[in-house]
């Protein structure tokens, strides 16, 4: 790892930036998994008063507002050359972070729907201006090589944190605890964005030319990956595959007590440190995957553990349709630590991919449109998708199956797809005219 | 009990009952309820009875009908009663299995047997695992308390079975290492060179792998299938042991690689039961090596290539 050359090299601007780094972005995705996702659930239904379907439609809302205020942010940031601007950049995160900082305090005070959808909107602005600027810090703290091991260490923080440390399910435990975390995080980030010390400026001025080195992501080294080429698009779709079907399953296990209680729930600490573990390890694991394969093996890793997770979940829930005395116990927790290894390993590509896909001149859009994509128009659509499903009441196991299906499906389009890229490779060799044996004369 | 818990062990029920000839088709599971086998002198598993018993099983629970080969006790409780005598094979993998008459095959894998004064087991008593109580009457014919048996087949206890699989590894390394070097070179360098990503190759593949042919064996039509994948993984596990000792080998004085390899191949196996006997940190250690060992033989194609890790420029 470069990171321990630059250890002992006493480069200690550099060993910050990775600090600065991780710190943010595992606080971000801290942010979003459980007070996003899941606080705002519960602050739409229990506190606004709404249904489970109006609350899901809100939450539509903010993924695709997010998505859009995202691509602007990101285009505009790389056309006004923001993306390598690293002043710039800490100065809108920190803009962001206190606009966040006051939605968080005021959230459990929301009562009425008008109220919810104005913090909806507030909120997707703040989100969008937020993700493209942080994923754009990658190409100023962390150098290419080390991409995949911090990527899995900000998964394996974030996920320890959020399954391991208890906090309930509300959005005022959330509301608390984020509040407090955020607050000194603001003031830290508000003497780095505006070099209130004389050694931070010493810091960020060392730290604003690191991009010429570490600028250039793994992917672009050859040639720059454009966004309108086969090398963007095609991991674009597949993450996107990734995420929605992660979402659309998710959604409905969440909405299952005997599946959540027993896992990510689950009154006993034990269990959910199991799961807090297998997140740790998973990362770990895409980590050491993620700097030894190319990115098509990435995702047959990934598509394959997804439809090995729900083959699990489906295999079970068929067995207890069957032999209903076998439904009544507590489901097992393999199938939650599967989940966990495969969410693991997704979380992990995604922040190391889009960086890695751009170049300093590309990076707002690119992780704009990667992470808006993947992350944020692949929820709308699952939240969609799922709400229909339950409008026709479809039952779990039918809507499981469905989830398994399109995972397999992914990889084996992906098996199909890069077979045939490969054919086609080798068809265009053997086309190629090959010179003649030289005669031998005599 | 989940059928993530109960599904494994009904996998051995399977491979036990293919293994044995009969129909895993027509096997009956039994998950819940009371229920006592024969009845009005129908034939219930093989049961003849000479007296009327009954059945108190809920619904979907029926314990045996005509042509069942087996009856798998999975949960609930089944009563073979003093004047039944059962001739198909019964299993215990949870619940409760009480024998008041006569019964052929009995192995319990999970769960409780009991045995009354009246019972008489008249073909062989397995105990892989559960509870058994006996009572002073019963007659068994034969019985093997298997794991037992295996607690006692430590090296020490067992020597010659311990050196007949020493002898039989260093042979098969020898014979590779002879046959075709290149193939133990490829994966030996992904072993040392590329630990971490072979590690992590073996540990996901291997319990995937494991996993996926346990639930094919459920399907029955992929049974054999699932049986050979399971072959399969055991042999990658042994080319892997061999691969450890051609590592080894290279290590001794030998010149020749083909006695190298069988001398180190014996010496991997020695040590790695030496290794097994360390509290805790033992089998971690052992599950670690074999771990490594299996996905550096998956990422070089069986020693076919070697391993090249992506290159990251910066």
């Amino acid at each position: 790892m470069r990171f321990v050359d630059h250890v002992r090299a006493g480069e200690w601007h550099t060993v910050l930036g990775y600090l600065l780094f991780v710190v943010l972005m595992t606080a971000g995705y801290y942010y979003n998994v459980t007070f996003v996702q899941l606080g705002l659930i519960d602050l739409g239904t229990r506190l606004v008063g709404m249904d489970h379907t109006a609350v899901s439609t809100w939450m539509a809302a903010l993924a695709l507002l997010t998505f859009l205020v995202a691509v602007v942010a990101g285009v505009t940031m790389d056309r006004r050359g923001w993306s390598t601007d690293l002043r710039t950049k800490l100065r809108l995160l920190f803009g962001v972070l206190v606009v966040q900082f006051v939605l968080t305090a005021a959230a459990p005070h929301i009562r009425t729907v008008p109220a919810f959808g104005a913090w909806i909107v507030t909120a997707s602005a703040a989100l969008g201006v937020g993700f493209p600027v942080s994923f754009s810090l990658a190409i100023d703290f962390v150098p290419v090589p080390d991409r995949g091991p911090v990527a899995a260490v900000i998964t394996a923080a974030t996920y320890f944190l959020a399954n391991a440390v208890p906090v309930e399910w509300s959005i005022g435990a959330f509301s608390q605890l984020m509040v407090a975390a955020m607050a000194p995080g603001l003031v830290v980030l508000g003497i780095v964005a505006f070099e209130l010390l004389s050694p931070v400026e010493d810091l960020v001025d060392d730290l604003a030319t690191q991009y010429e080195a570490f600028g250039t992501g793994r992917f672009c080294h050859d040639v720059p990956v454009k966004t309108r080429s086969l090398g963007f698009v095609a991991p674009v779709v597949l993450m996107f595959g990734v995420f929605f079907i992660d979402s659309l399953g998710f959604l409905r296990i969440i909405e299952t007590p005997a599946l959540i209680l027993t896992s990510w729930q689950s009154p006993e600490f034990s269990t959910r440190l199991a799961i807090a573990a297998v997140h740790v390890v998973g990362a770990l694991m895409a980590g050491v995957l993620y700097v030894n394969f190319d990115r098509n093996g990435l995702f047959l890793w990934v598509f394959a553990l997804f439809g090995f997770t729900y083959v699990l979940y489906t295999s079970d829930l068929r067995v207890a349709s069957v032999f209903p005395a076998l439904g009544r116990d507590a489901p097992s927790i393999v199938n939650p630590l599967f989940y966990s290894l495969t969410v693991s390993f997704y979380t992990t590509l995604n922040f190391a991919l889009w960086p890695d896909l751009s170049t300093a001149e590309t990076i707002g859009t690119h992780s704009a449109i990667g992470v808006g994509m993947a992350g944020w128009l692949a929820t709308f659509s699952s939240t969609a998708v799922a709400l229909y499903l339950d409008h026709a009441e479809v039952g779990l196991l039918t809507h499981l199956n469905l989830v398994n299906a399109l995972a397999l499906l992914l990889f084996l389009g992906l098996v199909v797809g890069i077979y045939v890229r490969r054919m086609a490779a080798a068809a265009r060799r053997n086309e190629q005219p090959t010179e003649p044996p030289e005669e031998v004369s005599g | 009990m989940t059928p993530t818990e109960i599904i494994p062990l009904l996998l051995v029920v399977l491979l036990l009952l293919a293994g044995s000839g009969a129909e895993p088709e027509t096997m009956e599971v039994v998950f819940e309820g009371d229920h006592t086998l024969g009845g009005n002198g129908s034939v219930d598993v093989g049961a003849t009875t000479r007296g009327a018993s009954s059945g108190s099983g809920s619904a979907g629970a029926r314990a045996g009908s005509a042509g069942t080969s087996a009856l798998v006790v999975g949960g609930g409780s089944v009563t073979v009663p003093a004047d039944t005598n059962v001739t198909a094979p019964l299993f215990v993998v949870g619940g409760d299995l009480r024998i008041e008459g006569q019964v052929g095959d009995v192995r319990v894998l999970a769960g409780n047997l009991t045995l009354t004064d009246s019972a008489i087991v008249a073909g062989q008593l397995d105990v892989l695992g559960g509870q058994v109580s006996m009572a002073d009457g019963a007659l068994v014919a034969r019985q093997s308390d298997v794991v037992g048996e295996l607690q006692d087949q430590t090296p020490t206890r067992s020597p010659a079975g311990f050196l007949l699989q020493v002898g039989a590894l260093a042979l098969v390394g020898g014979l590779i290492a002879r046959r075709n070097p290149a193939l133990l070179a490829n994966v030996g360098d992904s072993v040392t060179n590329h630990a971490a990503v072979s590690g992590v190759v073996g540990s996901i593949a291997g319990l995937a792998l494991l996993v996926l042919f346990v639930y094919m064996a459920f399907t029955l039509v992929l049974l054999p299938l699932s049986v050979v994948g399971l072959a399969v993984e055991f042999g990658i596990v042994v080319y892997s042991y061999v691969v450890f000792g051609y590592l080894i080998g290279r290590q001794l004085p030998v010149e020749r690689v083909d006695l190298a390899s069988a001398a180190g191949a014996g010496l991997f196996v020695v040590g790695l039961e030496l290794l097994g006997r360390v509290p805790l940190l033992g089998t971690f250690g052992q599950a670690l090596l074999v771990a490594i060992g299996f996905g550096a033989v998956l990422i070089t194609y069986f020693g076919l290539t070697e391993f090249e890790p992506a290159e990251i420029p910066g």
